[in-house]
């Protein structure tokens, strides 16, 4: 593990007194990467290894090695591809739609208010739920009968989750509720580390509000939104509980819930654990694209 | 690092020597969270006070009842010593060892005998046919109707039925009667509504409804001794039974597309509905004033049988079984000796069980003793099942998967929707190693 | 902002805190509706069309911390009028409460599992924010080797679908004798937030302008005085942000809690959701356990709010 570790910092100058900078970095770092090493290899390795074989969690009957027949199958599946491109189209609504409104939220919250640690903490209340439960009380709402949204909108009978067509933007609805919060806050946080003198600056150059906006806010909050928009997407894409809870249209089936029904449903536990390493494929590859902005975005 | 992992392994075995300690004079059987479970915990407050031997019954919410427990089997865990389980969970957990072969104790109790046929036949024996049994039938159930007697009875509501069908309006004695009266109540504008019927995609409720219908309709989900699926499930019969069940989804409340027992009994209570489906166990709280305003208006009926006269319902209800990795499987047999005696079947029924004993079934004691008990008594003597195959799963989440789009989506004809299960479960069968056609 | 002083800029801020408030409305309704239904009447739960206007009742609250059974003949007058009040509501309810052997009221698991969450939550958020909190430290100030990888490994332990590894996880905790313990959901929760705590802080840290620290050494501080009297108060807005994130998923976390965890260490959400009686799901009954389990949250990070809005104070010496 030390080797992974160069030699310290020469900007040091306290290496001195009390620890040293070696010893600091290596106390800091060292046990969080241990605990995660430690405490994901071994269910990593052990889903990996299923993934090859033909193993049913509920029986007893012989593990045969299969190969890549697995992600063969569930490559071929084309209610997998459907499920797929499903939550690939539910990411972008549900990320995109909490970040225009939890950046807008933050955008309207940056300054002096009165109640403002009041209003913030109300705001953030949706994400403080347990999403099962967001997801029974959104049916609750959503439900044609006895459900309040049509009833206080006066929308008539519209079957928000039980049409093939709303049913994916209703579940996208509730999330974008519960966790545009979220997006707020740390946008919230961003913002107000923005220096006050380049607002000023750009005020005596006479700078347009859209100008002052791409050019000085925008930039210098974009690594913690980024962050924001990278956790988002990764959770996002493993949507489980709300959609699962909330519908069973076909349309808004998404992936993570096919793979509950093939893991814990029927205990394919080979091919399921093949669709999560596939899973994870996808979400790395699209992670990786967003790291490099933030890195590019940290560089300005 | 090293010390790391030390200390981590020595927490970890001091845990691991805690949760060891066994005790003996205790019980714990896992079901679900629902009513049911409460009055077996109070049935087994009894044997606690008799015996010394304290039972806990812990629950874990419906949707993932199958799950917990399966966790649990798969890795032979003990935490539990019995588990009242789901009828369809029979292959699954007999073939992976999980269930002690309760054969013997079945025997000695005589409940071959004892207890409603068709309650050996589907919560214990498995394979069919085999004598082979893993469970004690703990609570009956199957799928029946509620209805509004009120409307039923109205003079005016009567007259107009007759002259626009022909017969009288009185509690459905065919399936496609039963189909006429919803359409007749249908009036969307009134917000009153036709029937209430299963149509969720999660776990078994579109596919128990399906079923209720195919059964009396004469068609069947296949031969489960030969495993021939084609020809069956897309029988005439299954095709139109599948049709009659989309036409009585289209006279339901808006938007009834993920509807389960809750949905149900909401939509009753909610004086939305002419007609509920729903399982017996689910039946008290229309009758009971304080959550269903319409209680005094409640009538019920077993499943009407379908246009050739076949008469079938579906199945649920589970029974108690014994769990290999327990370790308190004596005591838990002594327990078990207990709960099939007469009296303390009697007792159960008392507290609001659904036994499974014919002679208390039969008794007009219990046929009498709540508005739905006759036709409950009806229904366990006519009622078939699901797969219990170690597959069950999957044919039920892809029967699921196939139905939804048309019941609920109009979504294709019901030919194509049952030729197209067929095709699949003969596929999902083969793979898994049956002679499937 | 120095633009708020204009009369535009006063325009502004009226109109933006209108919105403010609106959205906060409109944010809050569901919320409402939530709170609403936990005093409700259960037939007034799911009416049609729905109740807005109705008489509060505190019987929700009563159920969630009884053991109940639906009641299958009318009560006995003389034992309806022995009872307590709040038993009194119950049978009103068409409900009686379960008694044990002796006669003794059960009461719910409610309050035990509720316990359980708050020791498992709390304990595994200051873990996670601690280690996560020197851990980004670490990565922002020191050279690591393989620095952009072992970050990028830190990420991915969150983007595998958690269930996935639910078996795996099972088995090893079974292995070891962690199922079923507060310990086991605490590392298990550290392990999820941890992630998540590294790289919120890192970038909080990296904001931080090293000069700070280095004039403190400058001036005599040990690297960890530095740490501690510099960097944490710093990063202040970041540890809380990052704590009210943490606790939050360890707190409401459901598919791990019900699968690792039987009747001793198992949390609330799993209970929660489960209240179905004799065929009707108790909204209210859900609704109130709900209730009670946001107040923990909100207080938290309403305690927490003049960090969360103080923001980083140091931007003005910014490379």
């Amino acid at each position: 593990m030390a080797n992974l570790i160069t030699t310290l910092d020469p900007a040091s100058r306290a290496a001195s007194r009390g620890w040293s900078d070696t010893t600091i970095r290596n106390v800091f770092v060292i046990p969080t990467v241990a605990f995660l090493i430690i405490f994901n290899v071994f269910p990593l390795l052990y889903s990996l290894g299923f993934s090859f074989t033909d193993f049913r969690a509920s029986s007893k009957a012989p593990v045969n090695f299969v190969g890549f027949k697995n992600y063969i199958n569930v490559l071929a599946d084309p209610v997998i591809w459907r499920t797929f491109s499903t939550t690939l189209w539910y990411v972008i609504v549900s990320v995109t739609g909490q970040f225009i409104v939890g950046f807008g939220l933050a955008l309207l919250l940056n300054r002096p208010l009165p109640f403002k640690g009041l209003l913030t903490t109300l705001l953030m209340l949706p994400m403080m739920l347990s999403p099962v439960v967001v997801g029974l009380f959104w049916k609750l709402i959503y439900d044609p009968s006895w459900g309040i949204l049509n009833y206080a909108l006066g929308l008539g009978p519209v079957a928000w989750l039980s049409d093939a067509n709303l049913a994916l933007y209703a579940v996208a609805i509730t999330d974008i509720w519960m966790w545009s919060p979220f997006v707020m806050l740390l946008s919230l946080a961003g913002l107000s580390a923005v220096p006050k003198h380049l607002y000023e600056a750009a005020s005596i150059d006479r700078a347009g509000k859209l100008y002052t906006f791409f050019r000085i806010t925008l930039p210098l909050v974009a690594p913690i939104l980024l962050i924001a928009v990278i956790f988002r997407t990764m959770e996002a894409f493993k949507t489980f509980d709300i959609a699962f809870v909330m519908t069973g249209q076909p349309a808004a089936e998404l992936i993570s819930s096919r793979l509950y029904k093939m893991a814990f449903q029927q205990w394919q536990t080979g091919p399921s654990s093949a669709l999560a390493y596939i899973i994870l494929i996808m979400v790395l590859c699209i992670t990786n694209i967003y790291v490099k902005y933030l890195n590019k975005a940290k560089e300005r | 690092m090293r010390k790391t992992m030390v200390s981590l392994l020595a927490g970890a075995s001091f845990l691991a020597l805690n949760s060891m300690a066994v005790h003996a004079q205790e019980l714990t059987i896992l079901w679900a969270e629902w009513d049911p479970a409460s009055y077996l915990q109070e049935l087994v407050n009894e044997y606690q006070a008799e015996t010394g031997v304290t039972v806990t019954v812990e629950t874990v919410p419906w949707p993932d009842f199958q799950t917990k427990l399966f966790t649990e089997l798969n890795a032979q865990g003990s935490a539990y010593d019995m588990v009242v389980g789901d009828s369809q969970f029979l292959g699954a957990a007999s073939t992976g060892g999980h269930y002690v072969n309760m054969t013997d104790f079945i025997a000695k109790h005589d409940l071959t005998k004892t207890m409603a046929p068709a309650t050996m036949k589907y919560y214990s024996e498995y394979p069919g046919g085999s004598g082979q049994y893993w469970s004690v039938p703990l609570e009956g159930d199957a799928l029946g109707w509620a209805y509004r007697k009120d409307w039923f009875e109205d003079p005016k509501e009567m007259e107009a039925f007759k002259a626009k069908y022909g017969y009288d309006l009185a509690v459905p004695k065919t399936f496609k009667e039963l189909i006429d009266i919803a359409e007749f109540f249908h009036r969307p504008a009134d917000n009153r509504y036709g029937a209430a019927i299963y149509s969720q995609n999660a776990g078994d409720a579109i596919v128990m409804g399906v079923e209720n219908s195919v059964f009396a309709y004469g068609g069947s989900f296949g031969d489960y001794n030969t495993y021939q699926v084609s020809g069956l499930v897309n029988s005439p019969e299954s095709i139109e039974a599948l049709e009659d069940y989309r036409k009585l989804f289209t006279f339901g409340p808006p938007g009834w597309g993920n509807a389960f027992f809750a949905e149900v009994n909401t939509a009753m209570a909610q004086g939305q509905v002419a007609m509920g489906m729903n399982f017996f166990a689910f039946f008290p709280s229309l009758v009971n004033e304080a959550t269903n305003p319409h209680a005094a208006n409640m009538g019920f009926f077993a499943n009407p049988p379908g246009p050739r006269g076949e008469d079938f319902a579906a199945l649920g209800g589970q029974g108690i079984s014994l769990i290999s990795y327990s370790q308190n499987q004596e005591e838990a047999m002594k327990f078990l000796d207990w709960f099939v005696e007469e009296k303390t079947q009697k007792r159960w029924a008392e507290l609001g069980g659904y036994t499974a004993n014919a002679a208390i079934l039969e008794s007009e004691e219990f046929r009498k003793a709540t508005p739905f008990n006759e036709a409950f008594f009806q229904t366990m003597f006519k009622v078939r099942d699901f797969w219990a195959l170690p597959e069950y799963a999957e044919l039920l989440t892809e029967a699921a998967d196939t139905f939804y789009p048309y019941v609920v989506n109009g979504e294709g004809t019901a030919k194509e929707t049952m030729d197209k299960l067929a095709a699949t479960w003969v596929e999902t069968l083969t793979a898994a190693g049956y002679a499937a056609k | 902002m120095a633009v708020v002083s204009t009369r535009a800029g006063r325009l502004g801020n009226r109109l933006a805190i209108t919105a403010v408030i609106l959205v906060t409305l409109v944010f809050l309704s569901p919320i409402y509706w939530i709170t609403s239904t936990a005093f409700k009447p259960l037939v007034l739960a799911t009416s049609v069309p729905p109740t807005v206007v109705f008489e509060p009742s505190i019987t929700p609250f009563v159920k969630l911390f009884t053991k109940r059974a639906q009641l299958t003949a009318p009560v006995d007058p003389a034992v309806y009028e022995a009872a307590p009040w709040w038993e009194k509501l119950i049978l009103d309810g068409g409900e009686r409460l379960s008694r044990d052997g002796k006669g003794e009221i059960v009461y719910s698991a409610y309050p035990d599992r509720f316990i359980n969450s708050l020791i498992i939550a709390v304990t595994s958020t200051v873990l996670a924010v601690s280690l996560g909190t020197i851990t980004a430290y670490g990565f922002s100030r020191f050279r690591v080797k393989g620095e952009a990888d072992l970050l990028f490994f830190i990420l991915s332990t969150r983007m595998l679908p958690p269930i996935v590894v639910a078996i795996p996880m099972f088995l090893m905790y079974r292995a070891v004798g962690l199922n079923d313990t507060h310990f086991g959901l605490i590392i298990l929760y550290t392990a999820f937030n941890v992630s998540f705590a590294v790289w919120l802080m890192k970038g909080f840290i990296d904001e931080i302008p090293k000069e700070y620290e280095e004039a403190a050494l400058v001036d005599g501080y040990t690297r960890m005085q530095a740490f501690f009297k510099i960097v944490l108060p710093e990063a202040a807005t970041g540890i809380a942000a990052t704590a009210v994130f943490c606790f939050i998923t360890a707190w409401n976390e459901y598919a791990f809690a019900l699968i690792l965890t039987n009747r001793r260490a198992q949390t609330a959400p799993p209970f929660i959701p489960s209240q179905v009686g004799t065929g009707l799901q108790d909204w209210t009954v859900i609704a109130a356990g709900t209730v009670l389990f946001l107040l923990p949250v909100a207080i938290f990070t309403f305690l927490l709010r003049n960090h969360l809005l103080r923001g980083m104070s140091f931007g003005a010496i910014r490379k």
